[in-house]
């Protein structure tokens, strides 16, 4: 039984208080949900952090600061920062965690990776004998209203509550079959991540619980947790 | 006309040393430039369109010239995304105003806020003598528009965005650093296309590709931007990082705007892009004076 718990979390700048200064507590409740999500991680036997960025894979004490947003005094890990952003975001609520002592591996997926790769990911992950937990970082459009980052999309909340729908009802063949041109057009950073959790579930008997679903600023954020 | 400005001590630099030239007009080292932004639009972010019309537009300069403004910034396309302004459009905006500017202020220097390079070769032979190539040399070609017509041109910084869209989480290892990498090597381009050298500025150009973080920083640190050699625009007024900073709503940043407008002209900024001419040429003459660049307009107090 190699997947034994799964969480999925949002990876904004934003949700790290020293980069959104004052209006961190805008995001408190969507903090406090992802680390509730995560809190079940620690009954597994290692945590592996999955998030779009280019590929490669990071030891659990590569280091992550967000002084590329503006906060330069907040980082973690060992050496030189390198993980980027999802990876980094998803390592911060790890270390609040009471899984920040696991052995912990972070792996990047490009967002343009195929959904036939990205399955065959989740999949090879599905393999290992150990009880890992795994944490899924994936934001949804960042086209979902006139204020978003980039330009408000017809099909951008369709899409996100498709997802956020299939995360709660663990419907996995909703998430493998996302579109991938459809997901980049509508800046959803979160589609290949997502797509390696839906196969890596597959073997498992886990169930969904969405407990966060908003775009607080135009962008999809989802939390749910697997156990 | 303002009554009873600081009067400039010093002599203006010859040529070569770093004197800005624009139109008839030089401004030398130690002098502070004011721009006043008059947008061609119906829906910029500000003034939400109060001077797209005509008459409303041409008493906007007339005003501002009054006020004290040396240039005027022309723009006819929106900065931020919104309905798409086609060419024949911002020419329709912008060529026949600027040709009345020119005819009603001989020595006004005009400014026009553009990225493409048909209406910057257009707005020149109009009368412009500055192109505000506010995003960062999207159009490589509008850099021979200001070389071929003999005019200035601003050196933006973007973060490698497109026109007319906003940043989303953009992340620098140090935006200072990469601030002053492509505005200085957008203007060593420049430089080689054959634009005059004392008519290029270079412009951090806050907020687009920033966040407010980043914007903030850059304002702290612009003296590492002056210390390039290249004369420093800013526009930081009324923008968002200084909305975010004092959570407050474009019609109420004007006190925090004169704040980053004083830091960033005692850091070295010489050129500056504002709504409030009449604030920001107060703030100026009262600065140009801490500095030792101009005496007070009279010192009486206990001294007779």
């Amino acid at each position: 039984m190699p997947v034994v718990a799964a969480a999925v979390c949002p990876h904004p700048p934003l949700l790290v208080p020293e980069v959104a200064s004052g209006a961190a507590p805008e995001l408190d409740d969507l903090r406090t949900a992802c680390l509730a999500a995560i809190e079940h991680l620690a009954e597994t036997a290692a945590v592996l952090v999955v998030g779009s960025a280019p590929t490669a894979t990071y030891p659990g004490a590569a280091a992550g600061s967000f002084g590329a947003y503006g906060a330069p005094g907040l980082r973690f890990g060992t050496g030189d920062p390198v993980l980027p952003l999802s990876l980094a975001v998803g390592g911060w609520l790890l270390e609040q965690s009471k899984a920040a002592g696991l052995p912990r591996t972070y792996r990047a997926v490009p967002t343009a990776t195929t959904p036939a790769d990205c399955l065959q990911i989740g999949r090879q992950i599905a393999q290992g004998n150990d009880r890992i937990g795994l944490l899924i970082m994936g934001d949804g459009s960042a086209r979902r209203s006139e204020h978003s980052p980039v330009h408000l999309h017809p099909r951008a909340e369709i899409f996100d509550t498709t997802v956020a729908t299939a995360l709660h009802n663990r419907d996995l063949d909703v998430l493998e079959a996302l579109d991938p041109d459809l997901a980049a057009e509508l800046q959803a950073a979160g589609r290949a991540p997502w797509q390696v959790l839906a196969a890596a579930l597959e073997g498992t008997t886990l169930t969904g619980d969405l407990t966060y679903n908003a775009a607080p600023y135009g962008v999809g954020y989802f939390v749910a947790s697997f156990t | 006309m303002r009554g009873g400005p600081p009067v400039t001590v010093g002599p203006v630099a010859d040529e070569g040393d770093g004197v800005l030239r624009l139109g008839s007009r030089s401004f030398g080292v130690g002098e502070f430039a004011l721009m006043a932004i008059v947008n061609r639009t119906p829906d910029s972010f500000f003034d939400r369109g109060a001077t797209y019309a005509n008459d409303a537009a041409y008493a906007a300069i007339d005003q501002a010239v009054a006020d004290g403004a040396d240039l005027v910034d022309i723009g006819g396309v929106k900065a931020g995304y919104g309905e798409p302004v086609s060419e024949d459009e911002e020419l329709r905006r912008t060529v026949d105003f600027v040709a009345g500017i020119r005819a009603r202020h001989p020595s006004l220097v005009i400014s026009v806020d553009t990225y493409r390079s048909v209406v910057a070769r257009r707005v020149a032979e109009a009368g412009a003598d500055l192109l505000n190539d506010t995003w960062a040399g999207a159009d490589p070609d509008l850099v021979y528009a200001a070389a071929e017509a003999g005019i200035g041109l601003v050196c933006s910084h973007v973060g490698g965005l497109s026109p007319r869209t906003d940043p989303h989480r953009m992340a620098y290892d140090d935006v200072v650093a990469d601030v002053i990498r492509t505005t200085t090597a957008l203007a060593d381009r420049a430089l080689a296309a054959g634009v005059r050298p004392d008519g290029i500025l270079i412009d951090p150009t806050h907020d687009f590709g920033k966040n407010t973080l980043q914007s903030l920083e850059l304002t702290r640190r612009l003296d590492e931007l002056a210390a390039t050699g290249w004369p420093v625009l800013v526009a930081v007024s009324n923008k968002d990082f200084i909305g975010e900073t004092l959570e407050l709503p474009p019609g109420q940043r004007g006190n925090g705007t004169l704040a980053a407008l004083t830091i960033s002209a005692w850091l070295g900024a010489r050129v500056f892009r504002v709504h409030d001419v009449p604030a920001a040429r107060q703030a100026l003459d009262f600065i140009a004076v801490l500095r030792g660049t101009a005496q007070p307009a009279g010192t009486r107090r206990s001294l007779a």
